[in-house]
């Protein structure tokens, strides 16, 4: 569903993801783990097209869309969700979910009527915010609700396009482990056929959804396989004790 | 997004009526005055419809109401159309003008927006200044009058003239209440709010902005022609970037992404200029200092200002109502 061949990302003389090569299969649920500055987060940049790559290709369901815009590329399928909320702030969760249904909808351009009052948009709004439990605060605005429920919307607006895959950007950080636990429950009742590939800082967590995990360090795939090796492999622990013991 | 609230609609209905009023009783010197706060209107309301709503400030919306004035008058002067289709060639040119710029200007934020409408305004001005066929600096004479007096209406008479004016506001008001509150104008709210998420979602974030802009274009290009048929006279004046920046004073004076804020400052800043230019020739001075109190204040305009405060108000008295007021005050003992 998802593969990536060869990627590579330099800024100047750091060299942030190296020869990164990747395949997701349909329905997949893959962890991505590594530490702080591991270069996850531009890999994520590079899927969606919000970083050029320097080389290697990327393929979603079949097509090569290394080329293609952030917005083509999201079209094609490819949703995702960011480490730092980037959401509509003035506006309220209905109205976050109802412009992201309403994009992948084709009506965020028509000027003969309002798009969220359409009612594909309504129902599609009413569906995730079912997935994401934000059905009691539909009318408040991002500016009113916690932290938690913001973090929940982030993983709302990604999922309201209907997309064949999404990429999570660490979804629970900062929430705490037993709310992220609840989190992850909220992502194992997703449709199964939907591609997940989740950046988590926490190895105890990613086994909540994974599997499969991959391990980025210094921006290399050092580890690609089942949670229950991930879980014996001494060199994980050693490339991992710090950050681990510190978070 | 824009929505009517209590508050927009009832200083609407006060500004309508006054406006009725005094068109109905005023002299000429009244109705021309209440003529130039119409069209003023208008074109800030274009602005405010990129600038408030959609981010985009631009110091090109005088240049787009010059592309009217000039496309009508040419239109019914040398091609000989009569002035119906004159007026709506010219809006068609200003949505076309307009959507070229804010194609081209899209993809720069900021204060580089700014510099790129600034810089295509002033093309267009020196282009018109120095070409014989616009009339050069002298501009062009003899743009006539819509006639409906098919209706029963004089349009060559001030009073007359003054509520075709106040007719097409109502109807540039509505026409951007609409296009604000559809599927486009979501997008542009959200593109406002977050255009790189807007962009992860899959919108053509450029052709968001070209259409609105083309649209406030199109207004814009109203405010020319109505413009061109009240002094019957087109210069290059009219494409100055000064022009630009008074709308855009204007806006800021009244409300960013208000609409109904603009609407009160263009009339607040039109009756202002003509009070204040009676008594010294230093009106710029004293619009200035009114400029800097209102920016100085952090409100968001006049309108922004009050709507805050009626906000405010309404926070407490329903507070007061439901006892919230009496148990904040338990909780902090
Ligand atoms: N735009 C940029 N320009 C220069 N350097 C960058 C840029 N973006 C990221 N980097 C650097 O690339 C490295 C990888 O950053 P990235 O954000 O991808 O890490 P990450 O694995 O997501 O880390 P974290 O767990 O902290 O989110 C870091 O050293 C970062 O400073
Ligand atoms: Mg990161």
């Amino acid at each position: 569903m998802l593969e990536t061949r060869n990627l590579d990302k330099r800024f100047g003389a750091i060299h942030v993801t190296r020869d990164v090569s990747l395949k997701l299969e349909k329905g997949e649920r893959r962890v991505i783990l590594g530490p702080n500055g591991a270069g996850k987060t531009t890999l994520f940049n590079q899927l969606v097209g919000e970083l050029s790559s320097d080389s290697g290709s990327i393929h979603l369901d079949g097509e090569d869309v290394t080329g293609l815009s952030v917005a083509k590329r999201a079209r094609r399928g490819l949703s995702r969700s960011y480490q730092k909320n980037t959401l509509f702030d003035g506006l309220t969760i209905a109205e976050n979910l109802g412009l992201a249904a309403s994009v992948a909808q084709g009506h965020a351009t028509s000027l003969l009527r309002d798009s969220l009052s359409r009612s594909e948009v309504r129902e599609t709004v009413a569906e995730v915010a079912a997935q994401v439990d934000l059905a009691p605060v539909l009318d408040a605005l991002v500016s009113e609700v916690s932290y938690g429920i913001r973090r929940q919307l982030e993983v709302g607006v990604a999922l309201a396009t209907r997309p064949k895959v999404i990429l999570m950007d660490e979804p629970t950080s900062g929430v705490g482990p037993e709310m992220a636990h609840g989190f992850h429950k909220m992502l194992n009742d997703l449709p199964r056929d939907l591609t997940l590939l989740i950046i988590e800082h926490d190895m105890d967590l990613a086994f909540d959804v994974a599997d499969t995990i991959t391990v980025l360090n210094y921006g290399e795939v050092v580890f690609d396989g089942l949670p229950e090796a991930a879980r014996n492999s001494a060199m994980l622990k050693e490339i991992y004790l710090g950050s681990w013991e510190d978070a | 997004m824009f929505r009517h609230t209590p508050l927009r609609i009832a200083t609407l209905v006060l500004l309508g009526a006054a406006a009725i009023l005094y068109g109905l009783n005023a002299e000429y010197f009244g109705l021309e005055i209440l003529t130039e706060i119409a069209i003023l209107a208008i074109l800030v309301i274009a602005l405010d419809m990129v600038a408030g709503f959609g981010g985009m400030v631009s110091l090109f919306h005088g240049a787009l109401m010059g592309i009217g004035a000039y496309g009508f008058t040419l239109l019914a002067t040398k091609a000989g159309v009569a002035p119906l289709p004159a007026m709506i060639g010219a809006m068609a040119l200003g949505g076309v003008v307009g959507w070229i710029v804010g194609a081209i200007c899209a993809r720069t934020h900021g204060i580089y927006f700014i510099m790129a409408t600034l810089a295509f305004g002033q093309m267009a001005y020196s282009y018109i200044f120095e070409s014989s066929f616009f009339g050069g600096d002298d501009g062009l004479s003899g743009a006539p009058r819509l006639d409906l007096s098919g209706l029963g209406i004089d349009l060559n008479d001030s009073r007359g003239f003054a509520f075709f004016a106040l007719a097409l506001l109502l109807a540039a008001y509505l026409a951007a209440v609409a296009i604000l509150r559809s599927g486009l104008g979501r997008s542009v709210t959200g593109i406002l709010h977050s255009e790189q998420r807007m962009r992860a979602l899959g919108l053509n974030v450029w052709r968001v902005k070209a259409a609105i802009f083309g649209l406030s274009g199109v207004l814009a290009g109203l405010a020319g022609t109505l413009a061109a048929q009240h002094i019957m006279y087109v210069s290059p004046g009219l494409l100055a970037w000064t022009v630009s920046g008074e709308a855009l004073v204007v806006v800021i004076l009244g409300g960013l992404g208000t609409l109904v804020g603009p609407v009160v400052g263009a009339a607040f800043f039109v009756l202002l200029k003509h009070e204040v230019s009676a008594h010294t020739t230093h009106w710029h001075l004293v619009v200035g200092v009114i400029l800097i109190a209102v920016v100085m204040s952090r409100a968001n305009g006049i309108f922004g200002w009050l709507e805050a405060r009626v906000a405010r108000w309404q926070g407490r008295t329903h507070a007061a109502k439901t006892g919230n007021l009496a148990l904040e005050g338990d909780s902090d003992a």
